[in-house]
């Protein structure tokens, strides 16, 4: 029992690549590290540098791995820490220290969040921004022209409408794109039969716009008020609101992944949820900021800025639309836009 | 048994392992505690916010190092390897595919269905890859697990198996059960010593019963509560206006609710049949020919545990996490175990791996990882 003197750990030896243990002690001889048996025979040995000792996490044991591929295994984290820090090594090093339970784990939480909220209120939206940025006008004409290929193959069909009410809207749809901010020549309107879609309207990002016919018979005569709607779709291709989406919901996935690992599946469940009720949230964001868009452009152009909330008067009665607005939605509910519309209205009258 | 090389007395180890009678199952346990995984896991979390995801892939291997070195078997726990800077890779890689195939779904949603197509076909081999990996980075008393699982049985278990329980509105889970418990089971290695699991359908439809009679007594129940509301839906279909404002709130209070309840009915059915499933999966799969593993959870209090774990995360904002997922890892060990035919000092000492798994094949670029 000579070498178990020397002995500062007790544990475990394997053979290299095998299950049978013996009984074994560590113990420093001379520059080598040395596991011996009970009777003191040399099990392995071989110079500090070449041996692998494994970090220390919580209580499991540590592995010593000597040059031969055996293994020494001990639940005496202490002493392996404590030779270590002798050898001028770091003991259990930086990320055991901190990971331990002691009242400071409590600013580790408050740090945590912070990091967390700041990261969502303010890195999240200035990545968006960087992103479309250096995002080149290529990519939303790509976008925008395999969408519409995508939707003229499986939803919409060719316009049914004469010319001539065609040439009404298109002339005031003109007049209005000439007052926006990319100018006229950034816009194109196109006429489809809506099919399963309905009455609708919708902007595609580089600027290409199109309208239902089921949309068109639904104002009737009432082509001011198509053009209405034209600009709140132009306010949408303003601001970018699609590629924006875009790019938020794709930051917010990227910190759901980030963290998921260590938060469970179930919570992770619940989180992703909730980052789509988010989304839901700035997607309403955007709905009342291109209807004060339309308010703005309609207004400018001297035409008549209350005819987007005669659309959705329309939409209440002949629809039965009279949805509110809930957590659960995309677009704020419609008798809402329409009261925040009026009041915008007046708003800007007065002033 | 015939062992390779007898072995002296002095080599069958000490403590615990002396224990193991002809006819008793070793359980499993786990030595790691609420607490001192709540420092882990904390840190974990910071490190990955501070380094923006990079130190994500050493909290994996800090975690896995926990978890698999409290989980404890014959007085020894097991052994997680795998190295930071491999899984690091691993998931820059599926990083830049998701990245590539977002941008191509958005851009060109043509060319994105072809890259699911594309991607499905892959899926399998990745699987088997990321299984591998896992396996070979898994080691207990100083001996690798290995797996030799091939695309093809991937393909049959984690493609066909999910797609034939989908389409069949999960009445051929069982099958897709069987196919991916034997596919993992049988192709599973302990040093170069096969595992080989073959659970019956028929035994595990007995389990997916229960699931199934949950799922339909759930739904009658939502439909009853449909039913007896069913004048305050009509009049919010029809005449929406004449609702006056606190029956539109009790609406949307019971739409919410119906919501809840559909995703717990179908949670509670999923996790029963999880455990059910678990226990006739390992309670079918012999090591060597001849030890037999157990799995013995309760199907009441595994779902009660797992149900109770996410709500006492989510009403804790996250911090009893740590304590949940330990909860969880002692119920499930102490529901698992071995029976050893022999001696287990013998055994064990018999049990040596040809060469090293870690082999010139064994590239870090196999840090994919999937949870299963």
């Amino acid at each position: 029992m000579a070498s178990d003197n020397s002995a500062f750990a007790h544990g475990e030896w394997h053979p290299p690549g095998s299950s049978r243990s013996v009984t074994s002690g560590l113990a420093e001889a001379g520059e080598r590290l040395v596991a011996s048996d009970e009777t003191g025979a040399e099990l392995a040995g071989g110079s500090l540098s070449a041996i692998e000792i494994s970090a220390r996490v919580g209580r499991i044991p540590r592995r010593v791995t000597f040059p031969d591929g055996s293994l020494f295994e001990t639940d005496d984290n202490d002493a392996i820490d404590r030779f270590l820090s002798r050898k001028g090594r770091s003991g259990a090093g930086l990320v055991h220290w901190l990971e331990r339970f002691h009242p400071r784990l409590i600013a580790f939480v408050a740090a945590t969040i912070l990091l967390g909220a700041l990261i969502y209120r303010y890195a999240l939206p200035a990545l968006v921004e960087v992103a479309i940025a250096v995002t080149p006008p290529i990519v939303p004409q790509i976008m925008s022209a395999s969408t519409l290929e995508t939707m003229d193959r499986t939803l919409l069909g060719e316009t049914k409408l004469d010319e001539a009410r065609r040439g009404r809207i298109v002339d005031g749809f003109r007049r209005i794109a000439a007052l926006s901010a990319a100018g006229e020549a950034a816009y194109t309107l196109n006429f489809r039969e809506g099919g399963p879609m309905g009455p609708n309207a919708f902007a595609l990002p580089d600027g290409t716009l199109i309208v239902t016919d089921e949309l068109v018979e639904l104002a009737g005569n009432d082509t001011e008020m198509i053009v209405g709607v034209l600009a709140h779709e132009i306010g949408h291709v303003e601001h970018k609101h699609s590629l924006r989406q875009i790019y938020r919901a794709a930051g917010v996935a990227a910190l759901i992944m980030l963290i998921a690992g260590d938060i469970g599946s179930g919570a992770e469940d619940v989180l992703v949820e909730g980052g789509g009720l988010l989304a839901l949230s700035y997607s309403r964001a955007a709905e009342a900021e291109a209807d004060r868009h339309s308010v703005e452009l309609m207004m400018k152009a001297g035409r008549d800025p209350t005819a987007i909330a005669r659309f959705f008067e329309l939409l209440e009665t002949k629809l039965d639309d009279h949805s509110d607005t809930s957590i659960f939605s995309t677009h704020p509910g419609t008798p809402e836009r329409r009261k925040a519309i009026l009041e915008l209205i007046a708003e800007l009258r007065k002033g | 048994m015939v062992l390779a090389e007898p072995l002296a007395a002095q080599s069958v180890g000490q403590g615990s392992f002396g224990r193991a009678g002809h006819g008793d199952f070793q359980r499993l346990s786990f030595t790691g505690s609420g607490s001192e995984y709540f420092g882990i896991w904390i840190v974990n979390i910071l490190l990955t916010i501070v380094t923006l995801g990079i130190y994500s892939a050493w909290a994996k291997v800090r975690r896995n190092r926990y978890f698999y070195g409290n989980t404890v078997l014959l007085g020894r726990g097991f052994e997680y390897h795998a190295r930071g800077g491999q899984i690091l890779i691993g998931r820059i890689i599926v990083f830049a595919y998701l990245v590539l195939y977002n941008v191509l779904l958005t851009f060109a949603p043509f060319a994105g269905i072809a890259l699911v197509l594309l991607f499905l076909c892959f899926v399998p081999w990745l699987v088997a890859r990321g299984l591998r990996f896992s396996a070979r980075v898994t080691s207990y008393r100083n001996v690798r697990f290995d797996f030799v699982g091939r695309a093809g049985g991937a393909f049959l278990a984690f493609i066909v198996g999910p797609f034939l329980a989908a389409v069949t509105l999960g009445i051929l889970a069982p099958l897709a059960s069987r196919w991916t418990y034997r596919y993992i089971g049988s192709n599973l290695r302990y040093g170069q010593r096969a595992f080989s699991t073959e659970p019956s359908v028929g035994v595990i439809y007995k389990s997916w019963g229960i699931s199934a009679a949950i799922i339909v007594l759930g739904l009658l129940i939502v439909g009853f509560i449909a039913f007896l509301n069913i004048a305050l839906f009509a009049t919010a279909i029809e005449s929406p206006d004449l609702l006056p404002a606190d029956m539109q709130m009790s609406l949307v209070t019971l739409m919410v609710l119906g919501y809840i309840l559909f995703f717990a009915i179908f949670g509670v059915a999923a996790l029963v049949y999880r455990a059910g499933v678990r226990n006739v999966a390992w309670s079918a799969t012999t090591f060597d020919g001849k030890h037999r593993l157990l799995s013995d959870l309760s199907r009441l209090r595994y779902t009660w545990i797992a149900i109770s774990n996410v709500v006492v995360t989510l009403l804790t904002l996250g911090l009893m996490r740590p304590w949940a997922a330990v909860r969880m890892a002692r119920y499930v060990n102490e529901h698992t175990g071995v029976r050893f035919e022999g001696n287990v000092g013998e055994i064990f000492s018999a049990i040596a791996q040809e060469g090293s798994a870690v082999g010139a094949e064994f590239m870090d670029i196999e840090g994919f990882d999937f949870g299963f």
